[in-house]
């Protein structure tokens, strides 16, 4: 775990998305908790099960164990009566649900049905001669039936069948389902959100990058939301 | 119906005496106006022209440079190095969220991407549907 800025007030805890876009935004969520903690603004940016150094092997997570893990990452800080608010990029925004957030501030929120056609385009294209079936194309037809369905490999990425299947029907969490929500998303990004800001979406780049005006815009909208929910 | 079959239409009826005013663009919007001052064939194809562009640049990560040379004829899939399979994965979910269209996956093959015009054309059959 990463942490920035000072040992007491409020703390933001960043929310990776899931599988290869963590490794493509790390350097971004970095340089969002550095400008941050300029603004005196402490930060964490935790590994989740199945990322980073995680012990616990991506194959044998769901979404409740990694949503379980970032909620265990704020505990100390939530023991400590810190307010804590949580920063999802992406599909990070399906990991917060679980923790007890004193507001939810997401950035270009991906649900878990969007991830899901990314990530079969991505397997059509690791085999294109086999064409993949309409649903359930993450299950095995050769696997026997009397054992566990196998980790899928996709993008260098081993995933469980259980997972691939939470994220088939996981959204976001939003001010429906009670408590403070802000979304962000990128001005080519026609979706619904609170703000919409220039930028580039290095989720989509091949290799990992940044955009610190972008790191820099993000920070301040931040501490001014914050500073706004706790007058 | 494709773009380059109205261009050869609008040729024949130049040799036949009628006189036009086409708009000299690359693949933006062209408006061929017969001389009585009516279009008679307009295609709006500047917002997905630019939207294309700009998710090309985004995706790939292509200098504003490079961008702006994109043309009809510019082969993508196989000639850009940067436009491998994965990368075809993300530009397409892109353009799909960009300009709000839904892409199934037997329409993917290697002729919608095989040129920037082919792109161009085969999003704005999608929209006109």
């Amino acid at each position: 775990m990463l942490r920035f800025g000072p040992d007491n007030g409020p703390i933001v805890a960043i929310a990776l998305p899931l599988f290869e876009e963590a490794n493509r935004l790390r350097a971004f969520a970095v340089a969002i908790c550095r400008a941050l903690a300029a603004r005196g603004l402490a930060a964490m940016l935790p590994d989740l099960p199945g990322q980073g150094e995680s012990l616990l092997p991506l194959e044998r997570c769901s979404i409740l164990d990694i949503a379980d893990g970032f909620d265990c990452a704020i505990k100390d800080a939530w023991n400590a009566d810190r307010r804590c608010y949580g920063v999802a990029l992406r599909s990070g925004a399906l990991l917060d649900k679980l923790a007890l957030l004193d507001g939810r501030w997401h950035f270009a929120p991906q649900n878990g049905p969007s991830l899901m056609r990314d990530l079969k385009r991505i397997k059509q294209a690791s085999q294109p001669h086999i064409k993949l079936a309409e649903t359930d194309w993450y299950f095995d037809p050769k696997a026997p039936d009397d054992q566990p369905a196998p980790p899928v490999e996709i993008a260098g990425n081993l995933i469980s069948t259980a997972l691939l299947t939470d994220l088939s029907r996981s959204t976001p969490w939003t001010s429906e389902d009670g408590g403070i929500v802000r979304t962000v998303r990128l001005d080519t990004d026609p979706a619904a959100a609170d703000r919409h800001v220039p930028g580039t979406p290095l989720w989509r780049r091949a290799e990992p990058g940044n955009d610190l005006p972008l790191a820099q815009l993000l920070a301040d909208d931040i501490a001014d939301w914050i500073a706004a929910c706790e007058r | 119906m494709p773009l380059d079959s109205r261009h050869r239409r609008a040729v024949k009826r130049l040799a036949a005496g009628h006189t036009w005013h086409l708009a000299p663009q690359s693949l933006s919007q062209r408006t061929i106006t017969h001389k009585l001052g009516r279009a008679v064939i307009s295609e709006d194809y500047d917002r997905i022209d630019a939207t294309l562009r700009a998710t090309l640049r985004d995706v790939l990560g292509l200098s504003e440079a490079r961008t702006a040379t994109l043309n009809a004829d510019t082969p993508l899939f196989g000639a850009m190095p940067e436009l491998d399979s994965m990368a075809v994965a993300g530009l397409l979910t892109e353009i799909e969220e960009r300009l709000g269209i839904l892409i199934e996956d037997d329409e993917v093959d290697g002729e919608m991407l095989e040129s920037f015009g082919a792109l161009v054309r085969f999003v704005a059959a999608k929209i006109r549907r």
